[in-house]
């Protein structure tokens, strides 16, 4: 008995040493912050190496450091969207950061909550649609590459059924589903794209597993909307094909993907970055597109045919050009009712809020 | 048969304040069935534990084929050629019957071919007529078939030697006829078998020798030719016991127990109560005798009303009670002291006070409709402790830390002190000392001189004989014979205990039913 | 020199408080190791860990925010594991009682706070206790394990609110995206000053004085404890087990319901998928370690939202999410692994197998 309480003072002791010795330690370590230096976090939904979303929006961190020598940028990863986020963002606001990047949907209204108590800090939310006098948000029109991506497994396909697996019943992602459908539809009218939900983000074994289902189900390509590369594994591992999304997903499964439509947010968080310590920012709703590089197709693995490729670069340079807008009419939906009458264009208010699938789509959306 | 197997010379085991078994001399021969017979206590465990080295001798020598053995664990015994089958199965149920013959095995390499051990165990099971199916589940075998593979695995560890403890207790009449089938064509084959008992029928129909214990002695050894059961019982049982029958009651009252033809299952599922009868009056301590699991269990759960009868009337001061669950028994006066005191009669962990009140707590007296004056409990507790003379060093401390003695005096002030009509206890004095035990049956016979009855359950005669005002014999759920005090035929009793069908010996007289 | 392993028949206090602060205080002592071998500074990291968890009156109030679901799911639990019930749908009950309180302020927007509020309450707990006594009810009539059906129903009740806001209740102005329209002002529970600690602590720790006093003065908390040390004793006492079983899973159920109204109501504002990043699981290791004791529970939950919170802040300095959770996960590890230390009692013994001593 008298030994343990000696031990678990003598433990008591040291861990207050330690946390009163870091005290002091810690004080000292802020200095060097105050050199100058621009401070910028980020805060991402998943582990960075997640291969897929948190992973593309980390890649933008390390441009904007390789081309901005004199940021400092700080990154906090796997924050849940609940209660912890508001608190993360307060305390990297509180830390001296000049710009926060929130870069999941979640985070949009503790994100536009602390931006009140911190006049002077900007925020920038991802994917979400509030402003304010700070807060910026912006995103990619990932659908042009979507779209882009379809053609490639339209023209890929032997069965005629693609498999999409998909995280969750949202604009964003439904979007996606429909330029991708319509994609596969302009070269091969006879095509499906079978969706199955996941009711996830980030769950890798859970995504692959929808893929190998899909796969079972007869598709022979799988695109998705994840932020992991689980259905590229599945893909190569049963030798079908896939298409990535968020980056260059080949690594990752160099037999299985076509192409991938990748996010490419350097050049945008350099001029963010820039326009602040100009200052020039204005808070706006930036929805950055193939033109602007934001979006882009990442290149082709050499399963692709050279007409399909000759095929893709046509229309991306008419996409880039504004020739060819992908969502205009004459659409159908999966009732075969036209929704967007021909000469028609979806506006960007319609787009954000898409809640219908195209013709071809071969899944429901829960209302 | 000249040279014994099996020579075991003047083995003495001492554990700390017993001595289970006292120079102790035993010869098993090749090719024969020598059943080991004495009450529950008489050392006959600890004896066979000792041959199948599961405990080191304190003093004596153990021969195996005339080499001196020393064995420090049953794998030593295993070498040996000597092996036990245990009254509690040591199988692992999931597994099926090859893999667990399988288990700790050293021979062969790391590889097991388990189509050759599964032919192995076929042609075993074949020889002696054990049929299981080596690919089966334990859990999916019937008791006997889990007792055949419990004889298989010692046949193929090589046993020669096979040891069983009570091995008829879990059977029906049906295996326990196979069983000894196959016995027999193993000691025909060359092994020894050694099995323990207290049943005289199965001595009579099995064995070739027979040893029985009193006390940790061995009081003699008969073989088949010269069987006299009445001068086994007499061995097993002692000719005269050392006890003075306390004062009988004086005042013994109206019935207020009564089984009618009561009958009920047991935990296996397999009739615990066969059609009882039994009755108890006010005033009146009724001994019921018999070798532990024969139903005494079941009949106490019956009447604190925690097993459901299956047939028959179950009546309190003549009214039905069927079917009342143990709450409202309790509150009619029905109490029950269980042999598990810290598994059932108290709750190990509770302290004094906690366990004292957990039959009251709903008193007014003790508090509200929600609360509890913990204050008032633990006044009235320590005045139980004192009145009982319970000695604890706190009246906070968990229970399961106090002495057996204590914990009985603790149970017993609980129940007596609720003034019950009717009370059950089983085995009282079970593990207690000298003073704790004539403290418990002071308290028994003063709650008798209050008017209560009390059915005593007990395996030592000696207590039954002292305390009781009648004594009944308890065989396979039944009743098998009655005793006034003062009529009391010990022998008699020995005989009925260990299950002999006296009536059809048609010389007793003795049986008042 | 051998060493021999007893359970203890009993645990001195001292150790039950001693052992398990020295344990993390190892555990520190560890994880200082790996960090230095992987370049970092424990000083700096443990610094940021406590720096962000307690060095500022924000840290430190939200400290206490992260701790509120804590302590009611962590009291919730307990009255269910006090009777060996073993409750691990905590989480379920969580968004359960959410569900609930949101189904309240969206149908009911013009109601006032003083209705409002105890509506939402009213609702939650009952959504909770629902949820918790269906698990009951299948063990008492079909022997249903509880350990499994309420882990199965946690996933039920969680998927039913993605449902929810991915379907019928999103936001009509939310551009279709998952979120619950903003509860209207008065169902959003008062908070202190212009902190997020909200008048969710007051009533966690109401409960908690509300169930010690309870545990230890009433005749439930009696009757729970002798179900929950010794079911064959209860039952030779006549103790009704099955109606217990219910009554208990009703309480731990409305308590982990109220905990989910709690958090929509005072923190989110709304009801979205995700408001829970597993309360309901850490709840269940709060309530062991704090040994189904109410206020230690408090302490436990509050000591869990400290290395949780501070698990945030070390990924300022540039130590990965992986590390900070390795951190968490080795200071549990270590306070439960010393829990052999409590519970059993390691002695050495000599060659001959007698004992040397203590």
């Amino acid at each position: 008995m008298k030994k343990w309480f000696k031990v678990s003072l003598a433990a008591l002791a040291a861990a207050a040493l330690l946390i009163t010795g870091c005290g002091g330690e810690k004080k000292k370590a802020e200095k060097p912050a105050e050199t100058g230096k621009t401070k910028v976090a980020f805060v991402y939904v998943g582990p960075v190496g997640d291969g897929g979303w948190s992973y593309a929006h980390d890649q933008g961190r390390k441009y904007l450091m390789e081309k901005m020598p004199d940021v400092e940028t700080t990154i906090v990863e796997s924050v849940p969207e609940g209660a912890d986020s508001e608190r993360v963002i307060t305390q990297l606001a509180s830390q001296g950061n000049k710009i926060i990047f929130t870069t999941s949907f979640g985070y949009m209204d503790p994100t536009i909550n602390v931006a009140k108590k911190f006049p002077n800090v900007v925020f920038m939310h991802c994917s979400g649609f509030k402003t304010a006098p700070n807060v910026g948000n912006y995103f990619g029109r990932m659908y042009e590459a979507r779209y882009l991506s379809g053609i490639v497994a339209g023209k890929q396909t032997q069965s005629n059924v693609i498999g999409y697996v998909a995280a969750h019943p949202i604009p964003e992602v439904i979007r996606g589903i429909n330029a991708f459908t319509m994609g596969v539809r302009s070269v091969n009218p006879n095509a499906k794209v079978k969706v199955l939900w996941t009711n996830t983000w980030y769950d890798p074994a859970k995504e692959k597993q929808a893929a190998i289902t899909l796969l079972d189900g007869g598709a022979d390509v799988i695109a998705q909307h994840q932020d992991t590369t689980g259905p590229q594994q599945a893909a190569q591992e049963r030798g079908k094909f896939s298409i990535g999304y968020n980056t260059d997903m080949a690594p990752m499964a160099p037999k299985a993907v076509l192409t991938s439509a990748v996010f490419n947010w350097g050049p945008y968080y350099v001029k963010v970055v820039d326009s602040v310590k100009k200052g020039t920012f204005k808070p706006e709703s930036y929805w950055g597109s193939m033109k602007d590089e934001v979006i882009g197709l990442a290149p082709f693995g050499p399963m692709v045919a050279d007409d399909t490729k000759k095929l893709v670069e046509e229309a991306k340079k008419k996409i880039i050009d504004g020739q060819l807008f992908v969502f205009s009419g004459p659409i159908k939906d999966q009732s075969g009712q036209v929704r967007i009458q021909a000469g028609q264009k979806m506006s960007d208010a319609e787009m954000l809020k898409f809640d219908w699938f195209v013709e071809g789509v071969d899944g429901t959306i829960a209302k | 048969m000249k040279e014994p197997l099996i020579r075991m010379t003047n083995i003495v085991k001492r554990f700390p304040g017993v001595v289970a078994n006292d120079r102790v001399n035993l010869e098993v021969y090749r090719g024969e069935i020598h059943a080991i017979l004495g009450e529950n206590g008489s050392g006959k465990s600890t004896l066979m534990s000792i041959l199948a080295g599961l405990y080191k001798p304190t003093e004596g020598t153990m021969e195996v084929s005339g080499v001196e053995r020393k064995f420090r664990s049953p794998r030593d015994a295993i070498a040996c050629g000597i092996g036990m089958v245990h009254q509690h199965f040591k199988l692992v149920e999931p597994f099926t019957v090859a893999e667990n013959l399988m288990l700790g095995q050293r021979r062969g390499g790391m590889l097991v071919e388990q189509g050759k051990v599964a032919a192995e165990i076929r042609e075993l099971a074949d020889r002696y007529g054990l049929a299981v199916d080596p690919d089966a589940c334990i859990w999916q075998l019937s008791v006997g078939e889990k007792q055949r593979v419990e004889i298989l695995r010692l046949l193929y560890q090589g046993s020669r030697v096979l040891i069983l403890d009570e091995p008829t207790a879990v059977l029906t009449p049906q295996e326990t006829s196979e069983l000894f089938q196959n016995l027999r064509r193993m000691a025909d084959d060359g092994c020894a078998i050694l099995f323990i008992t207290h049943k005289l029928n199965e001595v009579e129909s099995l064995s070739d020798r027979v040893t029985v214990l009193r006390s940790g002695k061995v009081v003699g050894t008969q073989v088949r030719a010269s069987l006299d059961r009445k001068a086994l019982v007499n061995m097993m049982v002692g000719k005269e016991l050392q006890v003075q029958p306390v004062r009988k009651s004086t005042r013994i009252g109206e019935v207020v127990l009564e089984l009618k033809a009561a009958s009920a299952l047991n935990d296996m599922g397999r009739k615990g109560l066969d059609e009882l009868s039994l009755s108890i009056r006010s005033g009146e301590i009724y001994g019921l005798a018999g070798v532990a699991g024969n139903g005494q269990r079941d009949l106490a759960e019956v009447i604190a009303g925690l097993r459901p009868m299956t047939g028959g009337d179950y009546l309190l001061d003549g009214e039905s009670a069927n079917g009342l669950p143990p709450r409202t028994l309790i509150e009619k006066g029905v109490s029950y002291v269980p042999e598990d005191r810290l598994g059932m009669g108290l709750v190990p962990d509770l302290n004094a006070v906690e366990n004292l009140m957990l039959k009251d707590y709903k008193k007014a007296e003790f508090g509200g409709r929600w609360l509890l004056d913990y204050q008032k409990l633990s006044d009235w507790a320590t005045g139980l402790v004192q009145e009982y003379d319970v000695k604890l060093s706190s009246l906070l401390q968990p229970v399961k830390l106090m002495s057996g003695g204590n914990l009985q005096k603790l149970l017993l002030a609980r129940e007596i002190t609720r003034q019950p009509k009717l009370m059950v206890v089983l085995y009282p004095v079970r593990g207690l000392d000298i003073g704790a035990i004539e403290a418990v049956h002071r308290l028994l016979i003063g709650l008798r001189e209050s008017g209560a009855a009390i059915l005593l359950v007990s395996e030592e005669l000696e207590e039954i004989v002292k305390l009781s005002d009648r004594v009944g014999v308890l065989f396979g759920g039944k009743i098998v014979g009655e005793f006034p005090a003062d009529a009391l035929d010990l022998e008699q009793i020995g005989l009925l205990m260990a299950g002999a069908d006296v009536q059809a010996g048609g010389e007793d007289s003795a049986l008042s039913r | 020199m051998l060493f021999r392993v007893e359970k203890r028949m009993t645990t001195p206090p001292s150790l039950m408080v001693l052992v398990p602060v020295a344990a993390a205080c190892a555990a520190m002592v560890f994880c200082a190791l790996f960090l230095l071998l992987t370049d970092r500074s424990p000083v700096a990291v443990y610094g940021a860990m406590f720096e962000g968890a307690l060095g500022s009156e924000y840290g430190f109030s939200e400290t206490i925010v992260k701790a509120i679901p804590l302590v009611l799911c962590g009291l919730g639990i307990s009255v269910a594991f006090r009777m060996q019930v073993w409750n691990i749908g905590a989480e379920g009950q969580f968004y359960m009682g959410a569900f609930a309180a949101t189904w309240v302020a969206l149908n009911f927007p013009s109601l006032p706070a003083v209705v409002m509020l105890p509506f939402m309450m009213a609702m939650g707990v009952l959504a909770g206790a629902l949820w918790g006594v269906l698990a009951a009810w299948l063990r008492n009539r079909f022997s249903v394990s509880e350990l499994i059906s309420t882990l199965m129903m946690n996933y039920i009740a969680i998927l039913w609110v993605s449902y929810l806001v991915y379907g019928p209740w999103r936001d009509p102005k939310g551009l279709n995206f998952p979120l619950t329209a903003p509860f209207p002002e008065a169902a959003i529970l008062p908070s202190v000053g212009d902190s997020r600690v909200h008048a969710g602590l007051l009533l966690a720790l109401v409960v908690a004085l509300l169930l010690q006093f309870v545990f230890r003065k009433s005749r439930w908390g009696y009757e729970i404890r002798v179900i929950g040390s010794s079911p064959s004793a209860a039952r030779y006492a006549g103790l009704d087990i099955q109606g217990n079983a219910l009554l208990v899973m009703c309480v731990s159920g409305a308590l982990c319901g109220l905990a989910g109204m709690v958090e929509v109501s005072g923190i989110v504002g709304k009801l979205q998928a995700g408001i829970s990043p597993g309360y309901g699981y850490t709840a269940i290791i709060v309530a062991w370690l704090a040994r189904l004791h109410p206020i230690a529970i408090v302490l436990v939950s509050f000591l869990f939202a400290i290395i949780q919170v501070g698990g945030f802040m070390v990924q300022t300095l540039g130590v990965p999410a992986a590390v900070a959770t390795m951190i968490q996960g080795a200071i549990l590890f270590f306070v439960i692994g010393a829990d052999i230390v409590t519970q059993y009692r390691i002695y050495r013994v000599s060659g001959d197998g007698s004992e040397v001593n203590d």
